[in-house]
């Protein structure tokens, strides 16, 4: 990681199961990346992967957290969760698949395109997974 | 005139009122009174609202204007036609209207139908981009220029209704009365001081065709005294679809899209803005969006209550045969589409703010934490400012300074006072 160019952090909790809350921690995210005047085409595309990512969060993990990396020429999204990993990542990772319950299903979320769509915006995706805890980091180049 | 909303200096009282409820933190107080930051205004009329005081008002309009100009033409808004008791026929309003001293009415609903038109076949010549958002309510464009940029190109590039009516009105007069465009001089009558200035500053590139605008309410005393005198019937033919613009949900049903939301209401509509950021909604096709409560009916200028304004629109639905009769052929139409005679073109703002390196904005945002942490954190106003940390910024750029916070000062005090 290029220390040398990091500036900024912003980090929030994201409590599993709180669907009233769901969303909170990317619009915050969102709220100060406008404040930065970063390019309105890129914080479109952060607000979409982070908010999919804080909705995974919120469905399937046992809660975790959302970062947002700030270096001079990109941005990071990280979502870090304490369980229980995803058992099957590249089934995970295909359009259309998802393991969502149907109680979560009536909310209208979990229709299975989380992951992927969260790799189709970003320039870099990368998953790291085990029971213990998943971490997805997402780059957007500015 | 480059500014719509004014305020009486001697009738405000500073009282924070107005700072709180504006969506864009647009406002101060200095010195005890209001003070509105013009970069920041959408026109949502919130703070007119607001006021216990009274303090704010419309500019005011010089009301003999029209009678001495050559060829006036009034536009009323299709709201106003919900402003009169149930049952006024439309064609007495406009008689009305006429009476006062313009040489012509024209009725925006026809405009108004020949926009939805424009629009449908917008939406099903577009790809990509969805969903589509309605331009019709000024304010919210001016919203989405200022915080939702990256919506800029998911806004619809057909004109308003008051827009085309305009257009269309100046090129019927100039037909049919044989006057020369330099004479005639169009007058919008509006709720809304969005559209007010919408004439001076265009939300796109292109100049109004409206010369001036009078509020509603400055002028519906005057209408209602005649409509009162003139009660004999006669055959109004409005466009039914054209007037269910002037409510919520009624432009998505003319413009029979199969899938629309229609919202109003300022923080509902921040909540959908957020959404559609965050890449939901793709599965909708039309987003209306008005600030103001069941639509236009609600624009601040009315003087009707805006439900009650919707059930006179509602009635004048339900009773009106159903016509078109903008006296525009398909033809013309589609040779109007053609000539991009509905078009708007969405300027991006050009905003004098510094641009500062990212670094350094990072910088900025730091310091505005710093201070933020050291204010107690109750948005209690009293500073001039609607929050904490909107008062924070505000220091960082140099506009207050600390001791503004009277908690702070007072703590200050408290402080030296333990010290001595
Ligand atoms: S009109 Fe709306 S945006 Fe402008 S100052 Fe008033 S409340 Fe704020
Ligand atoms: S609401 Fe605003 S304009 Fe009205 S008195 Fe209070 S501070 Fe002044």
């Amino acid at each position: 990681m290029d220390k040398e160019n990091f500036l900024k952090r912003y980090s929030c909790d994201v409590v599993a199961n709180n669907f009233s809350n769901a969303g909170k921690g990317s619009s915050d995210i969102k709220k100060n990346l406008k404040l930065l005047n970063i390019d309105p085409a890129i914080i479109r595309r952060i607000a979409i992967v982070s908010y999919e990512a804080e909705i995974n969060l919120v469905i399937h993990s046992l809660g975790g957290k959302l970062h947002c990396d700030i270096y001079e020429h990109k941005i990071i999204i990280i979502s870090e969760d304490i369980g229980p990993g995803i058992p099957n990542v590249e089934l995970a990772m295909t359009e259309g698949y998802s393991t969502a319950s149907s109680s979560v299903r009536e909310f209208g979320f979990g229709a299975g395109m989380g992951l992927p769509n969260m790799k189709k915006w970003s320039d870099d995706f990368n998953i790291t997974t085990k029971k213990t805890g998943t971490e997805i980091s997402m780059t957007i180049n500015i | 005139m480059d500014f719509s909303i004014l305020l009486d200096s001697d009738k405000c009282r500073g009282c924070t009122n107005c700072m709180k409820k504006c969506p864009t933190q647009a406002i101060r107080i200095k010195n005890e009174k209001a003070v509105i930051d013009k970069n920041k205004c959408i026109y949502c009329g919130e703070c007119i609202k607001a006021c216990p005081y009274n303090a704010y008002s419309p500019y005011e309009v010089n009301k003999n204007d029209f009678v001495e100009t050559k060829f006036s033409i009034a536009i009323p808004s299709t709201a106003l036609y919900g402003q009169f008791p149930k049952g006024t026929e439309i064609c007495n309003i406009q008689n009305s209207i006429l009476k006062l001293g313009f040489d012509y009415v024209y009725d925006e609903s026809y405009a108004a139908e020949l926009t939805s038109k424009a629009i449908a076949r917008k939406i099903s010549e577009s790809e990509g981009v969805k969903p589509i958002i309605s331009t019709n309510c000024p304010a919210i464009v001016r919203l989405i220029k200022i915080r939702y940029l990256s919506l800029l190109d998911n806004l619809i590039t057909v004109e308003s209704p008051m827009e085309i009516a305009a257009r269309l009105a100046k090129h019927n007069a100039h037909e049919n009365f044989d006057v020369c465009s330099e004479d005639i001089k169009i007058y919008y009558i509006s709720p809304c001081p969005a559209e007010m200035l919408s004439i001076t500053n265009p939300i796109g590139t292109k100049k109004s065709s409206i010369d001036s605008v009078i509020p509603l309410n400055s002028i519906y005393g005057d209408i209602y005294r005649e409509v009162c005198k003139n009660t004999k019937l006669c055959n109004s033919t409005p466009s039914i679809k054209g007037i269910k613009w002037a409510i919520a949900g009624g432009q998505s049903e003319t413009i029979n899209v199969s899938s629309y939301i229609s919202v109003y209401g300022i923080e509902n509509i921040i909540d959908i803005l957020e959404e559609i950021e965050n890449g939901k909604l793709h599965d909708i096709d039309y987003v209306e969006l008005s600030v103001c409560t069941e639509g236009c009916v609600g624009g601040i200028f009315n003087v009707e209550n805006p439900f009650i304004a919707k059930r006179n629109i509602d009635y004048i639905i339900k009773n009106t045969k159903e016509t078109f009769n903008a006296g525009i052929s398909d033809e013309v139409f589609n040779d109007l589409y053609e000539k991009n005679f509905f078009d708007i073109e969405i300027i991006k703002e050009d905003t004098n703010k510094r641009k500062l390196t990212l670094a350094e904005a990072v910088e900025r945002m730091e310091r505005i934490e710093q201070i933020t942490a050291l204010l107690p954190g109750l948005d209690c106003g009293s500073c001039g400012s609607p929050t904490c940390r909107a008062y924070a910024e505000d220091i960082c750029d140099g506009h207050a300074d600390l001791y503004g916070c009277i908690l702070l000062k007072a703590n200050k005090k408290r402080l030296n006072s333990e010290e001595l």
